[in-house]
């Protein structure tokens, strides 16, 4: 009964080696209907097909409301009664848009199509009619067999039927799904082991007919369970079983599998997340500027309608001479076609040169990213990448970075740097790794050169066999781990579940402990050339909880010794009573913890043979209890075996951060931003890693999950924070140091989120109080929830910075989304929009690029509202003078070039070019930053004030020339050049104003800006011109007339400076009244960004042991499932011994 | 050691002013590089590519190292502080307020004399022409002059709430008919409607609103020496713009110029056609009468005056001298149906045009409120400097 319910669970069937079978329900697609079950294996992240690319991309680009409005106001121009200019010129501005815009879309799905073709024709061996055939990913289908070699990535996700080692056992490094470098076991069933493990097995794994019934398709990364129906019987699967796509078969020569889900159904995949167009916060604010700007001209135009009726309707009243001015003499008529004549007229406030600047000025934004030399990694030759070229300015604006943690903070190596043996310390943790000067270990023929630890006086100790304890100490360490040995080149090379146990396996090697060989009973290891074989009696198996591990071994001579290691908490309260250094090595751990080593301490302890026999008969007693019973007791078991330890030592090993992270970090949140790490590792790993890159310090207090959850029940999370914030003991000056918090969460913990919808938003303001939040154990999909999570509740911009596949889903997620370019897989890259080399770069990315593009284009934006409106605004106020009869002020001409010709060239080189502090001083004085956190300068407020300044600027346009124009001699053609001229002068001047940086190219770029307004004015009023098209240059001859004016003159300057008066009497103010901010930026003084390490509390804060361990590898151990049969070559010098 | 260091930064000055030096020289390569790197970027890049993928695998990708992608442009970068800006807004002020003194002066030395003559007003002398029904009225304006009028006077008529900037009034006439295409005579373009043909079907040359609603009344200045009446010359040439005159309007070539005119018929309100316009001078009729001419340059705005004739021959070259003066009136064109006002202007000008005070006005105002501004400005920044004194 129990199968049935279950099997109704299991609705994915996949039937082994029946490849037609499953071919004809493959999932297909035509337009928007999809039928059938299972995906093919083909990655497809392209977004348009032939067929679909007009259609879509069309779609896409009317999807922006401006483009849209764009597309009415050409229709609008066909309409003749109406139009402004011809329709055909109309037109040239939006198709060039939709053309640049189409064409940019098309090269990016290109870029697409090539790298999923690249996935899709990797290799693989698929098992067809009793052979393994070269195949490619793409011919994968559910239910086939595949080889997988060693070092090959795995295609899709299969069920591991059997394999080349023993117990059909294999190692896969999961680098990419979750970040850890560190191998993981797979095992296939027995059942499946047993009888497909034959040589040749292509026709056992041909015959082979098994059904898996399982749970369909799903993100779980860590979580499958399913059912094997194989010769009447079942078997039930579960994540032990399976090879994720995306993991790296390692030291294993084959594996056979059975594809379970492929392509878009992988749980990778399905973690994937889809990709989207990102829009940038000002793009946003812009498209509401548009929709404001179009209805307020809609507005406008109305009214004005309104006005034409009432002048339609007078003149209708007076006389019938007037009737001609009066459309159809209906008044009502006339004020409709006047309302869209104003439309048209007024629309040049908003015109399509706005977005093709937009893009322009991104495009060359990236280009300076792409061409920094600062960002310039030459060991890989790899300069910064803008991939997306649309999101510069919300660089400038970042106010929450989320980071991955291994590969991005750190370099994942780690290297015994220090150690402390018998209360003495070994080492210099203060000269870097780089710099040191290798020992001499030539006396050592197993050296590989690979300890960073500089001690002669313990080589010394240890050769001299003059300190016991020393040799004692690293005799622990080559003895009690979980290492294996394999020999290349008669060396041994270790693999290690964790790589903490690598550093130190290896660096007791470095130093004379060599570990040749474990079979299932005996550990074999050289000391100081002398092998010695040791009996092992028993392993403690290290668990997260117990945070500790020992192996008990009878040594050559007889005696039993337990060796011990594990964090410093554990190890200390199972010391025996006073131990002559226990204060020393209290000291040295604490000093270790300063430097952010990760430490583990090393005991031993002598075993009486009587109570070892009592042990081992519990022990063997407890073999053949209940699972959860035997879990107790064995803890009970070892605990007492792990009592009276004598202290020998501790390690210090250090995760080699990146290159200038700590600074970095530093210098960002000095900046404002809030730096998070989302890591799939340890919570003791990323808490150390938060420690050693100065996201965490000494006086930080760590909110864990029990005490968050407290807070988030309260009624009100607020009040309760502070309370659990003041009620620290170790505060000391609470007046001095405001108290600093951060949040430490795991997955597991995470979930419960996702039932309780309520707690984002008051975690959130939490997390704004904290000084970071730190996120361990966490699955690609809950990455890209967290940033989901601060996007949702919050307005800020997020940042996410990763290097992996696992990382791929929350880049996606970001506003904005940055890969390191790492050593292995360009997938974080490949998804990115901006890929960097290191993650130091960051610094500059942010602060200098980022803050420069959003400086520069919210004035580009700012600029440019004020001079269109400002420009085309007048209309407004001529309409009251020509009885609203959407009469122009301006020549056909100068409208259009006005936009594309006289006044957008400043401004974009302002936009180009634009420094307020040079890069030296923007990452001197990181808090400049916070101006585009705070969006001072894109504001709705600062947008406004823009607009309300344009009108102003459009009223004195308009009335200036007014007073001196009205009732003289002066026509119409006079006053609009004088206009025209007015408005030119007034958008130089203001840009002027604006810019700060005055290269050669704005210098000379605002002259010909003038110059072209003249020569251009001059050429289309020329009789030369007017004769080949009377009707288009009808202005013939008022320039020559006009220039030479001194009346025109005067009022277009006049005009030009009162329109100006009030952002230059603003920009004068504020210098009077900065005056001490701008020198602060341009000159010296105040201090610098430093690194401050705070640990002066003087108590002992911390623990920082931590480890990158799972559980579970010393069962395999014990279980010998996976010694190697093959004897270690035995070293000649010990047999001349 | 010092001394090496010192010739050390010696070279790397020359270095720099010689790298200004190319700089400047390449200022066009910089300009191309503006807009063209990207490509320019590409090509050299796959080039590289080729040439040196053996050599240097390592540093292909390397940026370039210089001033432009590296956004180190040698820039100025003004550093404006109080010291520069309120003496600034003094200095600008003050020469604002110099120039609108001399505006101010030059307007105030203009003569200018203004007469509406309506007939709004029962007691205006044409009162009697006000009503439309009366054909061919004639009225007198009699005034006189105190000083002498100095020369050369204009002569202006100058027309109130008329709106010759409305936008259908303004595009309805035919500029190719204008520019003298004969087959626009015979199809004038639509724009011109409802002044396109006549109820007969018959095309209008001139076409359009404009050109029918031409202003029509004509003047006569007599000076009144002993009770007689002596006729003081006004000069119609040259009135008109040279590229209206010239370029802009033209007659057709045929020759006599009525004979172009066939199968057409004169605008409405026109009491004779285009080419009988100026029966006294021959060139000056057609599309190139000079009165036809100042009345196609339309307005600005609703108010407006336009140029009629210029006092310069004869004794009254030097200007009008004091005295009585009586101008008789042809009046013609009606106003008072819209609510317009009709008025003639005599003024001399200067430099600076017709009497024009406004603008002077506007440049001694806002000269002043900059002044003003930058002592308000000075104030700020005492109580800003110095906030102890307070």
């Amino acid at each position: 009964m129990a199968t049935q319910s279950v099997e109704s669970d299991f609705s994915w069937e996949v039937k082994a080696n029946s490849h037609h079978c499953h071919k004809d329900k493959l999932k297909k697609s035509f337009l928007c209907f999809h039928w059938g079950r299972y995906s093919d294996n083909v990655v497809r992240s392209y977004k348009y097909s032939p067929l679909t690319f007009l259609p879509l991309m069309l779609f896409e680009q009317f999807q922006r409301v401006a483009n849209f409005y764009y597309l009415l106001m050409v229709t609008l121009q066909c309409v003749p009664i109406i139009s402004t200019i011809p329709w055909y010129i109309a037109m040239i501005p939006l198709l060039a848009v939709l053309i640049v815009r189409g064409l940019k879309d098309f090269a990016n799905d290109m870029a697409r199509r090539r790298s999923d073709s690249q996935i899709n024709t990797r290799p693989c061996d698929i098992l067809i009619s009793q052979r393994f055939n070269a195949a490619r990913w793409k011919d994968l289908c559910v239910g086939d067999i595949v080889r997988i070699h060693k070092d090959q990535v795995i295609p899709a996700d299969l069920l591991l039927l059997c394999s080349s080692e023993n117990h059909s056992l294999c190692y896969v490094e999961t680098a990419d799904i979750d970040g850890e470098t560190n191998l993981k076991y797979r095992q296939a069933l027995d059942v499946t082991h047993s009888e497909l493990t034959c040589h040749p097995s292509e026709e056992s794994l041909a015959a082979f007919d098994g059904v898996v019934f399982c749970e369909e398709p799903n993100n779980r990364l860590y979580i499958f369970r399913g059912e094997l129906h194989w010769q009447g019987q079942c078997h039930l699967l579960d994540n032990e079983h399976i090879l994720l796509r995306g993991t790296v078969l390692r030291n294993t020569e084959f594996a056979y599998g059975l594809t379970l889900y492929a392509g878009t159904d992988t749980k990778i995949l399905k973690n994937c997340g889809k990709l989207t167009v990102k829009k940038t916060q000002m793009e946003k604010v812009f498209n509401r500027l548009v929709i404001g700007i179009v209805l307020g001209v809609l507005l406008i135009a109305a009214c004005l309608a309104i006005g034409s009726c009432i002048f339609s309707s007078q003149v209708m009243s007076l006389t019938e001479d007037l009737y001609f001015l009066v459309v159809n003499g209906n008044p009502v008529y006339t004020g409709f076609i006047a309302m869209w004549s104003y439309v048209l007229l007024l629309s040049p406030a908003m015109p399509v040169a706005l977005y093709i600047s937009f893009d322009l000025i991104h495009t060359v934004h990236s280009l300076f990213i792409n061409w920094d030399l600062e960002m310039y990694w030459q060991e890989a030759d790899k300069p910064a990448q803008a991939r997306n070229t649309s999101l510069n300015e919300e660089l400038g604006q970042v106010e929450y970075l989320l980071s991955d943690k291994t590969g991005t903070l750190t370099q994942n190596r780690l290297l015994l740097r220090q150690c402390c043996i018998a209360g003495e310390i070994y080492g210099d943790v203060s000269i870097s790794a780089e710099d040191m000067e290798p020992m001499d270990l030539s006396w050592n023929p197993f050296s590989c050169g690979t300890l960073f630890m500089s001690a002669p006086s313990l080589v010394e100790n240890l050769r001299g066999q003059q300190c016991p304890l020393s040799s004692q100490f690293f005799k622990a360490l080559s003895l009690c781990h979980t290492v294996m040995a394999e020999w290349k080149e008669e060396r041994p090379v270790y693999q290690a579940a964790s790589p903490d146990e690598e550093a130190l396996v290896g660096a007791a090697r470095e130093l004379g402990w060599v570990f040749l060989s474990r079979t299932r009973d005996f550990v074999v290891v050289s000391e100081l050339g002398v092998t010695r074989q040791y009996q092992l009696l028993a392993l403690l198996d290290f668990t997260s909880k117990r945070r500790r591990m020992s192996v008990l071994v009878r040594e050559p001579e007889g005696g039993l010794k337990l060796y011990c290691k594990g964090a410093d908490m554990v190890i200390l309260e199972r010391l025996q009573k006073d131990i002559p250094f226990q204060e020393r090595t209290e000291r040295a751990l604490e000093l270790f913890s300063q430097s952010c080593l990760r430490t583990l301490c090393v005991a031993v302890r002598s075993v009486p043979e009587a109570s070892w026999e009592q042990w081992r008969k519990t022990l063997t007693r407890s073999a053949t209890m209940a699972t959860c019973d035997r879990d107790a007791l064995l803890e009970k078991l070892y605990d007492q075996m792990e009592t009276e330890l004598l202290l020998l030592g501790v390690t210090a090993i250090e995760d080699r951060l990146q290159d200038g992270v700590p600074e970095t970090i530093s210098l960002l949140q000095h900046a404002g931003i809030k730096v998070w790490v989302l890591t799939g590792d340890k919570k003791e790993t990323a808490v150390n890693i938060g420690y050693s890159c100065k996201l965490l310090d000494a006086d930080t207090r760590l909110l864990e999950w029990q005490e968050l959850r407290q807070i988030l029940q309260a009624p009100d999370p607020r009040v309760s924070f502070h309370k659990a914030r003041q009620t620290e003991v170790w505060a000391v000056d609470k007046e001095t140091a405001r108290p600093k918090t951060a949040v430490v969460l795991t997955g597991a913990e995470l979930v419960e989120f996702d039932q309780r919808p309520e707690w984002g938003a008051k975690f959130m303001s939490l997390a704004s109080q904290c000084e970071s939040v730190l996120c361990c154990r966490v699955t690609p999909g809950q990455k890209a929830d967290i940033v989901t999570m601060v996007k949702k509740h919050t307005s800020s911009v997020t940042m996410v910075i990763g290097d992996g596949a696992n990382d791929v889903n929350m880049i996606k997620t970001a506003h904005v989304g940055v890969g390191l370019a790492g050593v292995e897989g360009g997938q974080a890259v490949q998804n990115a929009d901006f890929a960097l080399s290191q993650f130091r770069f960051l610094q500059r990315l942010l602060l200098v690029h980022g803050r420069w593009s959003y400086r520069r284009i919210s004035t580009f934006l700012r600029y440019f509202l004020f001079k269109t409106c400002s420009f085309a605004l007048v209309h407004i106020w001529y309409g009251f003078f020509n009885g609203f009869s959407a009469q122009r002020l301006y020549e056909t001409w100068f409208i259009s070039l006005y936009i594309a010709l006289y006044t957008s060239y400043p401004v974009m080189c302002m936009a180009f070019f634009e420094q307020d502090a040079s890069a030296e001083n923007s990452l001197k004085y990181p808090e400049l930053y916070k101006t585009g956190q705070r969006r001072e300068l894109s504001s709705p407020l600062m947008l406004s004030l823009s607009l309300v300044y344009a009108l102003y600027a459009s009223l004195i346009l308009f009335f200036i020339p007014y007073g001196v124009f009205h009732d003289t001699a002066f026509d119409y053609q006079t006053m609009a050049v004088t206009v025209s001229m007015a408005a030119t002068f007034t958008a130089t001047i203001e840009i002027i104003l604006v810019t700060r940086y005055w290269t050669k190219f704005n210098f000379s770029v605002v002259c010909v800006s003038v110059l072209l307004f003249f020569i251009f004015t001059r050429i289309f009023q020329s009789s030369r011109l007017f004769q080949n098209s009377p009707i288009d240059f009808f202005f013939v001859g008022v320039s020559e007339k006009a220039f030479l004016d001194p009346v025109v003159w005067l009022t277009a300057l006049l005009t030009a400076w009162v329109a100006v008066l009030p952002s230059l009497t603003a920009h004068g103010l504020n210098i009077i009244l900065t005056i001490n901010n701008t020198h602060k930026v341009h000159s010296m003084s105040t201090q610098p960004v430093e690194l401050k390490s705070k640990f002066s509390r003087g108590s002992f804060g911390r623990s920082s042991f931590a480890i990158s361990q799972g559980a579970g590898a010393g069962r395999h151990i014990t279980s010998a499932t996976h010694i190697h049969s093959r004897d270690p070559p035995v070293d000649k010098k010990s047999q001349l011994e | 050691m010092y001394s090496s260091m010192i010739g050390g930064l010696k070279v790397t000055q020359n270095q720099a002013s010689k790298m200004i030096g190319k700089q400047s020289r390449s200022f066009v390569y910089d300009a191309f590089v503006l807009f063209f790197h990207v490509r320019a970027d590409c090509v050299k890049r796959r080039y590289i590519h080729k040439m040196v993928k053996e050599e240097q695998p390592e540093s292909v990708n390397r940026p370039d190292n210089t001033a432009f992608t590296q956004q180190r442009l040698p820039a100025w970068q003004p550093m404006l502080s109080a010291g520069i800006i309120i003496p600034g807004f003094v200095l600008i002020g003050l020469a604002f307020i110099g120039i609108g003194v001399a505006l101010f002066v030059t307007s105030r030395s203009i003569q200018m004399l203004e007469m509406d003559y309506t007939g709004y007003e029962q007691n205006s002398p044409c009162f009697k022409c006000s009503d439309e029904s009366v054909k061919n009225c004639m009225c007198n304006l009699d005034f006189n002059i105190d000083t002498l009028f100095k020369g050369p006077v204009f002569f202006y008529y100058g027309l109130s709430n008329y709106f010759q900037n409305f936008r259908r009034y303004g595009v309805s006439k035919d500029l190719d008919q204008l520019s003298g295409d004969m087959d626009a005579f015979l199809d004038p373009t639509s724009d011109c409607a409802p002044y396109q043909y006549d109820g007969n079907n018959k095309p209008i040359v001139p076409c359009g609103a404009v050109a029918n609603s031409m202003f029509n009344d004509t003047f006569k200045l007599y000076q009144i020496v002993k009770g007689v009446k002596k006729l003081v010359p006004l000069d119609g040439k040259g009135i008109a713009w040279w590229t209206d005159y010239n370029i802009k309007y033209r007659n057709p070539t045929v020759k006599p110029l009525k004979n172009a005119f066939n199968g057409t018929v004169k605008p409405l309100n026109w009491p004779k056609p285009a080419y009988e316009l100026d029966p006294s001078d021959p060139a000056n009729n057609g599309f190139i009468n000079q009165d036809f001419l100042v009345w196609l340059r339309t307005a600005a705005l609703p108010n407006f005056s336009k140029l009629y004739r210029r006092i310069t021959e004869g004794d009254y070259a030097e200007g009008l001298p004091a005295g009585n003066y009586s101008l008789e009136i042809a009046y013609n064109y009606p106003v008072l149906s819209f609510d317009g006002r009709k008025k003639v202007v005599f003024s001399n000008v200067s430099w600076m045009g017709g009497k024009n005070e406004f603008l002077g006005i506007a440049y001694l105002v806002i000269g002043s409120m900059c002044v003003v501004m930058s002592i308000v400005m000075l104030i700020v920044y005492a109580k800003f400097k110095f906030p102890e004194e307070d």
